[in-house]
């Protein structure tokens, strides 16, 4: 079946183009209509995971379509190793959207599904899009949704929060559309082919001069650190998490921020490699200093939401260590760091607005010894929670293990400090727990609060199945992300993959005792990358080949 | 005989004299006269440049840019007219209504 | 002159008649049917458009036919602006049916002036001589004063067009003594043989000096820093669809001479005036944009918004690139629609001659107007340049022109600018969406709906499908650019 990526990234569009007519009094169907969209997208984007050949490590299942021929511009979408989990997990959250969503939004639901969709379609184009413009027009479209998200359903503030969001994002997205124009011209000039390209694919085998490289470094590097956000650039993220709708920070969380990371891993490493080696240590350093900040400050709220939001600035933190530790783990480890953040943190702010539901408020000093009152409730949070803090044998855990591992190899001092991070999300998470769902019951209204209802189970479960999966068999999504990570090795050193893989895990497992696991834990999957490489994928010139012959093929 | 240059500065000075009347004076009357010095000055620059290229394209605009002038000062006397029927003041100061 | 010629001038000549015949129409008794004036005006409007359409089959295959003594062309550039002067006439015609209806004003002098202002623009866009370029402005300027003060019993727009007839015929005087000054050195009025003098001159202080005066003429019609004083006043104090016209067609018309004048003319002297109007072009964005935020009237916002836009505009003058040269054009139009679209939703609010000014006016405007408020959100999202609205596809054309010449640093200034604008335009948007609360009222005539629709399918047909519009513009801007390659 071709096109599919093109259905999986218009059905939400289409699905909120359909809602445009149904009346606006009938909340039942709409919903149900939004949810069915969602549910389809979701089927199909499987059949992506099913039709994804594990060994390749170029664009797969590649469309493309003249947009703007006369400047080079095209309507191009593929997927590889390092997106497929980040379109899936927005496939999966927005249903678990609309699902949370279902009795808490009473104000103007037509327009919230909308909504919803038509950020779904753009954060699966950004995610798929393999033209530079393309992928600019879906990251400003994400834009225009959220701001309704947090201005229209949102709190009290939330017109502030609104505009501080859609103000930060668009002042750094403005200076990487001037990068990217000026990107797209390089081309022009190194080829003297008369129209500029933005086919990540070509701009991949740019060799740009280093001063070039710096300039458009910090132009998209700041576009993606105010998206991740790092610090100091996170200001907007907690009044936006604050202010918006329970829906709109699993979505905030879960999947937008991760534009930001996957900004970094797509565009900023490959396309100017030396100044992201030079450059590593500042971002990195940065990320730290967000790590510690983050859970320092997780720790005081005494708001849960707003904890749940620092908590985020944290872990984001080290997703962004991990890519600039620029080492086959590390990253590995980002990537799927991003997929468990969505998980956990989207899981967090669900049950938080499930309490939120009951009793509007989010203060921890509000509650107490709910656990009694709210058991299957309790079980789920502390599900969640446990991963977010990175026990072994959920999610959290590979993600953060990998990351601090192989950043040991590149800047042991930062991944100590880092370390330390991990311990204090423990602490304040478990503080959380402790506060809201033990001890003796203080309050009266929490001896009747109802337990989790049918609908909120159904929109929290498949977290829970994901964040177990992941953390039992981390293979199952690490297999299929090690070749493209590689041939992103192989492009930001100008190596050969086979060397660096191989190297990479060597040093992990001489220089830190705990790589051993990792290495247990990966055995299988390099095996089976191997396989796959034999297939033929050779260096960064590897992927522009690749796509040109599955394009012949189609 | 004055020269070409002579002429030109002639020009210049009228042109000057006429663009500080129109930001200094304040009676709208004034104002339009010193419009239509700069815009004379304008025109015996043409006609200046037209005698020294020996090429008529100037004269013939200099007659084009006095029949504008006409027009303008037709238009700017009715606005100044307007304004003195509803104001009693063709001061450009008193027009304070917009608060620029 | 040949007959053939004349056909080329059919145009400007049907204009023309048809302004004339307006003018003669309530003298013979047509006073009473005031409401019939619309209809007419707009089958003039009609008849022009085919005209101009028509005379690009008399010159099919030549892009370029100067005519009359070389003072007049036309060509792929000239049809383009042409056809959209007439559109936006058309389009103005529609806005202000109501406005004329309700305050009781001859209707027959009002489309007559409008008819006269659009052959004015239709002579500047064919100008190839800086006579034919002037007549035109003057003719389009003379229209202009008289509709700013078409309220005659309101003091405001009295003051208005004194302000703006004052600030215009100076400027005019002073584009005037450039044009002197160009004439006296190169020995010419036409664009093409000042090009051919000055590819054999050096640089000197009179010509220098007479290309800043142009510069600084045109730039007053384009409203830009520090040229722009007038604007703010003018808009509010206008009769609000002549404003609409002011910031949307006289424009367009001043962008369409400055275009040609600076790529047809000056190419050769590219260096030395590019860095003045960078400045100019940079304050533009700067002082335009920061005074925007501080405004409460809408119209004053937009004006100062305008006068951001002449100076992104202005980047593709600067460039002096043939991505520069289709910039103009297609950010010309975009601006124009959009613009004509907020204008739209404006006259829709308001209760009397001036309201439907505050940004409290749109207060929940979603409840009550939905489709405009959408719309609304579009024009807005075009101005500040979001994707997938037109407004992306015309400032990444001047951008990328900006950043291919070497004008990185006007290009960041314009970028950033572009983020700050987004605040004022998301006021609106927050005042029609989020905030509860009754604005003013709204009279949403079937003429409006049709101004608001028209304007945002091209919004979001070019922002969709910019293919064929960028075709379009390349077409009627390819003989222009040619110019510049070869030198």
């Amino acid at each position: 079946m071709t096109g599919l990526l093109t259905v999986v990234l218009f059905l939400p569009i289409a699905g909120a183009i359909l809602l445009v007519f149904l009346p606006k009094d009938i909340p039942g169907p709409i919903k149900g209509g939004g949810l069915l969209v969602s549910l389809l997208t979701f089927l199909a984007s499987l059949a992506i995971v099913g039709r994804f050949h594990d060994g390749i490590g170029g664009f797969q299942l590649v469309e493309s379509h003249a947009w703007i021929p006369q400047w080079g511009i095209n309507y191009t979408v593929g997927v590889y190793g390092i997106s497929l989990w980040l379109v899936l997990l927005t496939t999966l959250l927005t249903p678990v959207v609309i699902l949370a969503s279902w009795n808490s939004i009473h104000k103007h639901p037509k327009e919230y599904v909308i909504s919803m969709l038509v950020m779904e379609s753009a954060m699966i184009g950004a995610f798929l899009a393999m033209d530079l413009v393309l992928f600019y027009v879906f990251f400003e479209l994400m834009l225009l949704p959220m701001y309704l998200i947090i201005g229209v359903w949102g709190g009290k503030n939330r017109i502030y929060a609104a505009i501080k969001f859609f103000l930060f994002t668009i002042a750094g997205s403005l200076l990487m559309l001037l990068g990217i124009i000026y990107l797209g011209f390089q081309q022009v000039h190194l080829t003297a082919g008369g129209v500029p390209t933005f086919e990540i694919t070509q701009l991949y085998g740019l060799s740009l001069p280093p001063h070039i490289q710096t300039i458009l470094f910090f132009a998209f590097a700041l576009a993606f650190a105010i998206k991740v956000p790092l610090f100091p650039l996170h200001t907007w993220l907690p009044d936006a998490h604050v202010e918006a709708p329970t829906g709109g920070s699993i979505i905030l969380a879960g999947v937008m921020l991760k534009m930001g990371t996957y900004g970094f891993l797509r565009f900023v490493l490959p396309f100017f490699p030396d100044a992201s080696i030079h450059y590593a240590p500042l971002l990195i350093c940065l990320s730290v200093i967000g790590i510690i900040y983050g859970a320092l400050v997780a720790w005081v709220q005494p708001d849960m939401k707003k904890l749940v939001a620092y908590s985020s600035v944290s872990h984001l933190g080290f997703c962004v260590m991990g890519i600039f530790a620029i080492n086959q783990a590390s990253i590995e480890g980002s990537i799927l760091q991003m997929v468990n953040h969505g998980l956990s943190t989207g899981a967090l702010f669900l049950l938080v607005g499930v309490v939120y539901e009951r009793r509007h408020t989010r203060m921890l000093a509000d509650y107490g010894g709910i656990a009694r009152t709210m058991p299957v409730y309790t079980v789920f949070f502390v599900i969640a929670m446990l991963s977010s803090v990175g026990l072994p044998g959920l999610n959290g855990f590979v993600g953060e293990f990998l990351i601090l591992a192989g950043s040991f190899q590149t800047h042991p001092g930062y991944a100590t400090v880092a370390a330390i991070g991990v311990i204090l999300a423990a602490i304040y998470l478990l503080w959380l727990i402790q506060a809201v769902f033990f001890g003796p019951i203080t309050k009266d209204e929490n001896r009747s609060i109802p337990d989790i209802a049918w609908n909120e189970i159904a929109a929290v479960v498949p977290l829970i199945i994901m964040i177990v999966w992941i953390g039992i068999h981390p293979n199952t999504f690490l297999r299929r992300m090690e070749p493209s990570v590689q041939q992103l090795l192989a492009t930001v050193r100008g190596e050969q993959p086979e060397k660096v893989m191989t190297a990479s895990l060597a040093a992990a497992a001489t220089r830190s005792p705990v790589a051993q696991t990792l290495l247990s834990v990966r055995s299988g999957a390099r095996m089976r990358g191997r396989q796959g490489l034999s297939v033929g994928v050779q260096g960064p010139k590897g992927a522009q080949t690749e796509v040109s012959v599955l394009r012949v093929t189609r | 005989m004055p020269s070409t240059s002579d002429f030109l500065m002639l020009s210049a000075t009228l042109f000057t004299v006429g663009l500080i009347g129109v930001i200094l004076r304040r009676n709208m009357i004034t104002v339009l006269m010193c419009i239509e010095l700069m815009l004379n000055a304008v025109n015996i620059n043409l006609v200046t440049f037209s005698h020294m290229l020996g090429s008529l394209e100037g004269q013939i605009f200099t007659i084009f840019v006095i029949t504008v002038a006409a027009g303008e000062a037709a238009v700017g006397l009715a606005i100044i007219i307007q304004l003195y029927r509803l104001k009693s003041s063709i001061n450009v100061d008193d027009a304070r209504n917009l608060n620029g | 002159m040949t007959w053939a010629d004349t056909l080329l001038l059919l145009p400007e000549l049907i204009a023309a008649t048809g302004a004339s015949i307006l003018l003669i129409v309530p003298v013979l008794g047509g006073r009473a049917r005031g409401h019939m004036a619309k209809w007419a005006m707009l089958a003039l409007m009609a008849v022009t458009a085919l005209a101009v359409i028509g005379s690009t089959y008399a010159v099919a295959g030549v892009q370029q036919t100067p005519t009359f003594r070389a003072m007049f062309a036309v060509d792929a550039f000239s049809v383009f602006f042409k056809l959209l002067f007439v559109v936006v006439i058309a389009l103005v015609t529609l806005l202000s049916e109501d406005f004329l209806s309700e305050e009781r004003y001859s209707t027959w002098e009002y489309y007559s002036l409008l008819a006269f202002a659009l052959c004015g623009m239709m002579f500047m866009a064919s100008g190839v001589s800086l006579i034919t370029i002037y007549i035109g402005l003057e003719l389009l300027a003379l229209s202009s004063y008289i509709l700013a003060g078409y309220y005659k019993n309101h003091e405001e727009s009295t003051e208005a067009a004194m302000k703006y007839f004052i600030l215009g015929t100076v400027s005019s005087a002073i584009l005037l003594y450039g044009i002197s000054l160009i004439y006296g050195v190169c020995g010419s009025m036409r664009l093409s043989t000042i090009a051919a003098a000055l590819s054999t001159m050096l640089s000197n202080d009179a010509l220098m000096f007479g290309i800043m005066l142009l510069a600084a003429g045109l730039c007053f019609k384009i409203a830009a820093v520090p040229f722009h004083v007038w604007t703010p006043d003018v808009y509010v104090g206008a009769p609000t669809p002549i404003s609409a016209f002011l910031s949307t067609g006289s424009k367009a018309a001043a962008f369409a001479v400055f275009a040609r004048v600076f790529y047809v003319a000056f190419p050769a002297f590219h260096l030395d005036w590019s860095n003045v109007l960078a400045a100019i072009a940079a304050l533009s964005m700067i002082v335009g944009n920061l005074a925007a935020i501080t405004q409460t009237n809408v119209k004053r916002m937009l004006a100062y918004s305008s006068i951001s836009h002449a100076g992104y505009s202005l980047l593709g003058i600067i460039a002096m690139n043939e991505m520069g040269l289709r910039g103009i054009l297609i950010y010309t139009m975009v601006y124009v629609f959009a613009n004509l679209g907020i204008w739209a939703t404006i006259l829709m609010l308001r209760r009397h001659a001036y309201a439907g000014e505050s940004v409290e006016d749109f207060r929940g405007l979603h409840k009550r107007a939905p489709f405009a408020a959408f719309s609304m959100v579009v024009f807005l999202l075009s101005l500040g340049g979001i994707p997938p609205t037109a407004g992306f596809i015309g400032k990444y054309f001047l951008f990328a022109a900006a950043v291919q010449a070497g004008f990185g640093w006007l290009a960041i200034v314009a970028v950033v600018m572009s983020a700050v604008s987004m605040f004022y335009y998301l006021r609106l948007v927050v005042a029609m969406y989020l905030e509860e609360g009754s604005g003013a009222e709204t009279i949403y005539s079937p003429s409006l709906r049709f101004v608001t629709a028209l304007s945002l399918t091209v919004t979001l047909v070019v922002g969709f499908i910019p293919e064929l519009p960028i075709r379009q513009v390349i077409e009627s801007s390819s003989h222009l650019v040619g110019r510049v390659v070869q030198r």
